[in-house]
């Protein structure tokens, strides 16, 4: 039988607030007068009943004259001479690479419309994560420059060459300092550039700074093993997972490659063979980790090294001092280390912190835990985050001295991601000629004197090395759109070189990297990466004097320890604000809060009211010296006494959709140690007035009804069947009609909720795919968000094994701390007897031969019956034409940014029904080439876009007519229910239970 | 007035001709040869030389001056050997072109090069008596002379118009003159009349109104017409079958599809693999219109359409050579689907098999395209219902298996395995 545990949506669900079950009773927020205008009182209201059907009189003679238009003449124009490799019609696909990841560009007639992961690939080969899938948007991004600047107006390329060449000749003639500074660059090619300016002047120096630093790690590791490098993580061997507030799923290094080596441990292929991971969350916010883990504990940001300094002890059995004194946590601990040294050289210890003596600290653990070589693999160490703090310092002592002639940002704004802006723009002032190449006058370039706009990496030559040994390429899909010059071909230019950036890269590859690799450049440009790396590291054990890392750690915790801690985090979908421009990626609500288009300030709930805070509340969060006033998020899980704020918000010259969105929290960040940190002492009071956050969370709920199931894996090794629930197991079920038969294929998902992390990749592929509208803040208060996937995630309690039934229980803990999450995606379940189905007047909806939903667009008239009916309530009305009305400028509102729809997706207009077609589109391509190559289907022919960008691999699809594909096998699993299937609608998508590996208590 | 301009025309032609041939009657002493020359001429040389203007060779005119005989006969017989050999005409001639040489003709006699020669200079001889002697200058007067001759027949027509004009209106104030005098009589005659007439008319109208099933039955004829007309015309709204747009180049799909034969998938080659069967783009007509300039119809000259196509490529038919300023062709489509209906034409064409002509029509009869099919949703309906689905391909054994099993013996057509759901065609 089903499990009778509470889940909860939102805290507003959970008290039963009066407006959440106002609003819960429709279907849409604002309910259409009818009866009001159809009673006789309706008369006398503002819209009498005679005024409307005059309205409607008019309107429809009006309409009619307006459409009596002569047909538009269509003028269809061909290539002059078609490039041989384009047939209108018909994807082209290019290997590139975004960040590292190796990945695959479709085109169509020329312009680039998805990316997904290059399933051949080196790494994360399975999916991608949201940003990576968004990016294709940024090519079409009206907000970018469109010729070089110097002093804020356009000028020639030649002009800018001439001014920047002469400032370099003065610069190098005073003996001043050229300095580049930049974001992590691991591109070969961008190196070998930087190298031919310095070869040219020798006072060019080159310095890296990320707005994220993880130079603590990089320190940590010279001081203890001598290597100052960040080492790749291979969490699929890994069956013990400790981590210590790294949000090493999302955000922390690279989290999506975590993701897919991770979940490969608990997925449902794992539980198939006895086999799940152990994961032990201890961390302040509620991060995407820590929703997923099977243990959290919540602590304060100023008790991470004291928890990491009992589990040193724990394991070892030593008695260093400065242990923690939480008592939750000190039980926890017991039972990880027990479990970690049980595990040892398939356990893994991590931590969030960027200082160095806690990573000195985690070093020591892992080197008990004998995870060198196996987990952490230093000699294939990762590329991707090699800002050094220290650099930047130095950096800007210098150029506060004067010493600096000429600086260059690639990729770089720390006017916006600096925590001190005001050094930054002091240094900048005393700084001969600066230049940017950024793509937009942003916050740091718009200060400058010049602007060298690059283009995207959509246009570009160039390639990337994330990882050592690891070799992407990158290649353009598109000439450039702007008249925009690639940073390494300005280099080039100012060093007075004359080879193209194509031959360029080609060069740097033919002589360093395909060296005897038997390889050659078109090898790669059509494989798309080379790897040279092994495929495991070797051992290492590193040198660590425990004993005055712990006292540093615990006199530095001092400083941060207070009433209230504040702690800043990268936020998943924004990650350091680079992206902000990206509606795609504003719109996608945050995978625990659930909060789109803001930053907030996530508190306890019971903190919260003992602040006197409630739903809609704001706090003025003061740290460090810098105050802001934030939107409060009433966040369970969320540590009693702390508070959390989002970085990568608050940008105010990245372009339409992204300025002033939410507020920037880099300012409360400190120099500690010589590294940025995240953490500081604050103090939090309640602001006055009110804002309302575009937070999705309740909206679609489900009545609380009973669709989560979710058991613990000791249950699930003595049954597999383990709180599956199934009705019909125990049901007779009745039919009210004939069956209809499915000869040919059968189109069925599966999703294994253990897999799900909540990411949201896949909402953000669906809507790439789809042409699904952005709607902006204010509709999505309105609750008409058109994402037709949406990732429901629900809260439920546990403490010490007490499951938590009833609400009145629940209302009487007293913190909201020990909240377990599930992630459930939900989405058109393609019922065989569908609900909307029968109610549709017009017949827009039917059912298919293939058991797919059918939508016709151009068939709907808006009656919205069939979303009221809907039990699932994933339809979504188009309550505007979005991608064509002034009043949703987001993005899509030009005829530039139009291209980035996909041709094979009609757009939807005002007043349409829409909802997830299963990508039909996809369905039919893949129909059709099997039929051109004259044989069957096979399983793989035809993915689902929200499918390829899933690195955990939750969502399978394919025929359930064909016994041997993947999802029919993965629907044999004894895991496997159906939501809601007591109503007999007979879904099509199948979910399989949520598994926790929780200690056994 | 268009007859005696023609007729002078062609008496003017008539006597060009009649000069030419008295001119060539003077030169009969190759006569017989020129002929045979003449033939292979057309079967050997026209598709790299003519005769007054350079091509893919040099222009023949003049040959026979520029080189001796002999000379000529030993360059047709074998070009290669005489450049290889180093004679320094034929190399200037060899560089000049490109370096492209002339194909050897060692099949030819000397006597039937000499032919060759021999037409040649007739042609030529022809073609420059052609604007210099009578024939045209008689042509030219000839459209003079029916130029004014159309000023003076208009201005004839003119002056008979108004004669006429004149005429009718002396007979209508005639007559006005007449009735004036007899206006009294008619008026007697009408009072005599009216009352009968009258009462007859109104008589008629008010018995048809009495009538009320009569009236009820017109009101119901004249409704109903009208619904009809109503019905039939809303029905027709967005459907353009027949829909012939000018377009910018006159293309005949009847002289490339109906007379040349060209297969359909040479030019529209998306439709087998592609949703999208595309227009050509102009690189593919200039596959074969690089050489090929309709210059027989239009007296030598280029035809105007396909300098139409080269000024869009922007290809210099004298130096054969493309410039940098391409200009698109800027064709109207005829065949408007909606955009929310999706259509593929390689599904139709290489996995159906389906004929172009199912639903492009006759199109190798059509000197302009239009559009044969309705394009509406019944149409593509009504032959999904009908047409039998292509059992030879492997990615339907699955199906026609099922198949077999539901219905025995009756044909699988495209509706049975789902050819009419709403999502095959609309996403």
């Amino acid at each position: 039988m089903d499990s009778n545990k509470k889940y909860w949506k939102g805290l507003e669900e959970l008290n039963q607030t009066p407006a959440f079950v106002e609003n819960n009773k429709g279907e849409f927020a604002e309910p259409i007068p009818v009866e009001d205008v159809l009673n006789e009182a309706g008369l006398s209201t503002r819209t009498p009943r005679r005024d409307f059907l005059k309205a409607l009189g008019f309107g429809l003679g009006a309409v009619t004259l307006a459409a009596c238009n002569r047909t538009p003449v269509h003028k269809a124009v061909p290539y002059v001479i078609k490039p041989e490799e384009i047939t209108p019609g018909i994807p082209n696909y290019y290997a590139s690479s975004f960040n590292g990841q190796s990945i695959l560009v479709r085109t169509r007639e020329g312009r680039p419309i998805s990316v997904e992961a290059n399933p051949n690939g080196v790494g994360l080969n399975q999916g991608t994560d949201a940003n990576t899938v968004a990016s294709v948007l940024d090519l079409y991004d009206m907000s970018k420059l469109q010729n070089p600047q110097i002093g804020g107006k356009d000028v020639e390329w030649s002009k800018l060459d001439a001014t920047v060449i002469a400032a370099l000749t003065k610069a190098a003639a005073a003996g001043k300092q050229i300095t580049i500074v930049s974001n992590t660059v691991n591109s070969p090619s961008t190196l070998a550039s930087i190298a031919k300016l310095s070869a040219k002047y020798p006072t060019a120096n080159h310095i890296q700074v990320d707005a994220i630093s993880y130079s603590g790690i990089v320190e940590a590791n010279k001081n203890n093993f001598g290597k100052a490098v960040i080492p790749s993580y291979n969490f699929g061997n890994a069956q013990i997972v400790v981590s210590v507030a790294a949000d090493f799923l999302g955000s922390w290094l690279a989290g999506e490659e975590h993701t897919q080596d991770y979940i490969k441990n608990r997925d449902y292929k794992s539980l198939k063979n006895g086999k799940m991971s152990r994961h032990i969350q201890f961390e302040s916010g509620l991060s995407m980790t820590g929703s997923n883990a099977d243990v959290r504990i919540a602590i304060k940001p100023s008790e991470e090294g004291a928890v990491l300094i009992s589990l040193y002890n724990e394991i070892t059995g030593q008695s260093v001092a400065g242990g923690t004194t939480n008592a939750k946590a000190q039980t926890a601990i017991k039972l990880a280390a027990k479990e970690l040294v049980a595990a040892k050289g398939k356990s893994i210890v991590v931590a969030g912190a960027n200082d160095v003596n806690v990573q000195s600290l985690v070093n020591a653990i892992n080197t008990q835990l004998g995870a060198y070589g196996i987990i952490i693999d230093l000699d294939n160490y990762s590329k991707q985050h090699q800002g050094s703090d220290a650099a930047f310092q130095q950096f800007l002592t210098a150029a506060k001295a004067g010493q600096v002639g000429v600086a260059f940002f690639l990729n770089s704004n720390p006017v916006y991601d600096y925590f001190k802006a005001e050094d930054v723009k002091a240094a900048i002032a005393k700084i001969d000629f600066t230049l940017s190449f950024a793509d937009r006058a942003e916050e740091t370039a718009s200060t400058l004197n010049a602007i060298a706009p690059v283009p995207t990496y959509l246009e570009s030559w160039g390639d990337a090395s994330s990882k050592e040994g690891l070799y992407t390429v990158v290649q353009p899909t598109i000439n450039p759109v702007f008249n925009t010059r690639q940073a390494e071909q300005s280099l080039l230019v100012w060093a007075g070189e004359t080879t193209n950036i194509y031959d360029f890269v080609k060069q740097t590859w033919d002589t360093t990297i395909l060296a005897g690799t038997g390889k050659s450049w078109k090898d790669v440009l059509q494989v798309g990466y080379i790897y040279k790396g092994t495929n495991q590291g070797s051992s290492y054990s590193a040198n660590v004097d425990v004993n005055a890392v712990s006292s540093a750690i615990v006199a530095d915790a001092k400083k941060v320890a207070g009433e209230v801690e504040l702690k800043l985090y990268e936020s998943t979908v924004m990650r350091d604000g680079r992206y902000a421009n990206n509606a795609y990626l504003q719109e996608l609500p945050d995978p625990v809060s659930k909060v789109t288009w803001d930053n907030y300030a996530a508190l306890n709930p019971k903190f919260a009211e003992q602040l006197g805070l409630g739903e809609n509340g704001k706090v003025k969060v003061e740290a460090n010296g810098y105050s802001l006033e934030l939107p409060v998020v009433l966040q369970p899980g969320q540590a009693m006494g702390t508070v959390s704020v989002a970085l990568g918000y608050g940008r105010t010259h990245v372009g339409k959709a992204g300025n002033n969105v939410g507020h920037n929290a880099y300012p409360f960040a400190a120099l500690v140690n010589g590294t940025v940190q995240l953490a500081a002492k604050a103090t939090v009071t309640k602001a006055s007035g009110t804002y309302e956050l575009a937070q999705t969370q309740t909206h679609h709920t489900i009545e609380g009804r009973n669709i989560i199931r979710e058991t613990t894996f000791a249950k699930y090794l003595k049954d597999p069947n383990s709180e599956s629930g199934r009705f019909s197991d125990t049901h007779k079920t009745y039919d009210l009609w004939n069956k209809f038969e499915q000869p040919g294929h059968k189109w069925v998902m599966a999703i294994d909720l253990n897999a799900c992390t909540g990411c949201g990749s896949c909402i953000v592929a669906c809507n790439v795919e789809n042409n699904i509208p952005v709607v902006g803040r204010d509709e999505v208060r309105r609750r008409r968000e058109m994402h037709w996937l949406r990732i429901d995630r629900y809260y439920t309690i546990e403490d010490n094994g007490t499951k938590y039934t009833k609400e009145k229980e629940i209302a009487h803990i007293d913190d909201f701390e020990n909240v377990t999450v599930v992630h459930q995606p939900m989405l058109c379940q393609h019922c065989e007897h569908a609900p909307c189905e029968t109610v549709c007047p017009v017949l827009a909806t039917v059912h298919s031969s293939e058991g797919l939903n059918h939508m016709a667009y151009n068939r709907c008239f808006g009656t919205r019956y069939c979303a009221n009916n809907c039990p699932y309530k994933v339809r979504r009305f188009n309550w505007f034409n979005y991608w064509n009305d002034s009043r949703f400028d987001n993005y899509l509102n030009n005829e530039f940014t139009q291209l980035v729809l996909n041709p094979d997706v009609t757009t939807r207009s005002r007043g349409v029904m829409e909802k997830c077609s299963m990508c039909i589109q996809r369905i039919q391509a893949g129909k059709l080439q099997a039929k051109m190559e004259n044989r069957k289907l096979k399983d793989g022919d035809v993915k689902m876009a929200c499918q390829a960008a899933c690195s955990a691999n939750a969502i399978i699809f394919g025929d359930a007519n064909d016994p041997e594909s993947e999802v029919s096998k993965a629907l044999r699993n004894e895991r496997v229910y159906y939501v809601l299937e007591e109503i007999n609608v007979q879904p099509n998508i199948g979910y399989m239970t949520k598994v926790r590996n929780t200690f056994e208590a | 007035m268009r007859n005696i301009s023609s007729v002078l025309g062609r008496l003017a032609k008539s006597i060009s001709i009649s000069l030419v041939l008295l001119f060539a009657v003077t030169m009969t002493s190759n006569a017989q040869d020129a002929k045979e020359g003449a033939a292979l001429f057309k079967a050997n040389c026209s598709s790299c030389h003519k005769i007054d203007k350079k091509f893919t060779g040099p222009a023949l005119a003049g040959m026979s001056e520029r080189h001796d005989e002999e000379w000529l006969v030993k360059w047709i017989k074998n070009s290669g050997a005489m450049i290889a050999a180093g004679d320094p005409m034929a190399k200037q001639i060899f560089e000049e072109y490109n370096k492209v040489a002339m194909p050897a003709f060692t099949q030819f006699s000397d006597d039937q090069i000499k032919g060759i020669i021999a037409f040649v200079k007739e042609e030529e001889a022809r073609l420059a008596a052609g604007p210099a002697d009578g024939g045209a200058t008689g042509g030219a007067a000839a459209t003079n002379d029916a130029n004014n001759f159309m000023i003076i027949g208009m201005a004839a027509i003119f002056l008979l118009a108004i004669g006429v004009i004149v005429i009718l209106s002396r007979v209508t104030k005639t007559l006005e003159k007449v009735i004036a005098n007899n206006q009294a009589a008619v008026e007697a005659a009408r009072v005599r009349n009216e009352s009968v007439e009258e009462t007859g008319k109104v008589k008629f109208a008010q018995k048809f109104l009495k009538n009320k099933k009569l009236v009820g039955f017109a009101a119901l004829m004249v409704v109903g017409l009208l619904a009809v007309l109503g019905w039939q015309t809303m029905w027709n709204v967005g459907v353009h079958q027949g829909y012939k747009p000018v377009q910018p180049i006159k293309f005949s799909h009847q002289i490339h599809a109906g007379v040349n034969q060209i297969e359909c998938q040479y030019c529209h080659g998306g439709a087998y693999k592609s949703k999208n069967a595309s227009i050509p783009s102009a690189n593919v007509c200039m596959n074969c219109h690089n050489t090929i300039t309709a210059s027989d119809h239009y007296n030598g000259e280029t035809s105007p359409e396909i300098l139409k196509l080269y000024r869009a490529v922007d290809w210099d038919p004298d130096t054969r050579t493309y410039g940098d300023n391409p200009r698109p062709i800027e064709w109207v489509r005829i065949h408007n689907l909606p955009d929310f209906a999706y259509f593929n034409h390689s599904q139709h064409v290489s996995v159906a098999g389906i004929e172009c002509q199912t639903c492009h029509g006759p199109i190798e009869t059509m000197e302009e395209v239009y559009q044969y099919s309705p394009l509406t949703m019944k149409w593509c309906v009504d032959c999904h219902k009908t047409t039998e689905v292509n059992a030879d391909n492997k990615y339907y054994d699955q199906l026609i298996e099922a198949h077999e099993k539901l219905k025995k013996g009756e044909k699988m057509t495209a509706a049975m395995i789902g050819g009419l759901e709403c999502g095959k065609c609309h996403y």
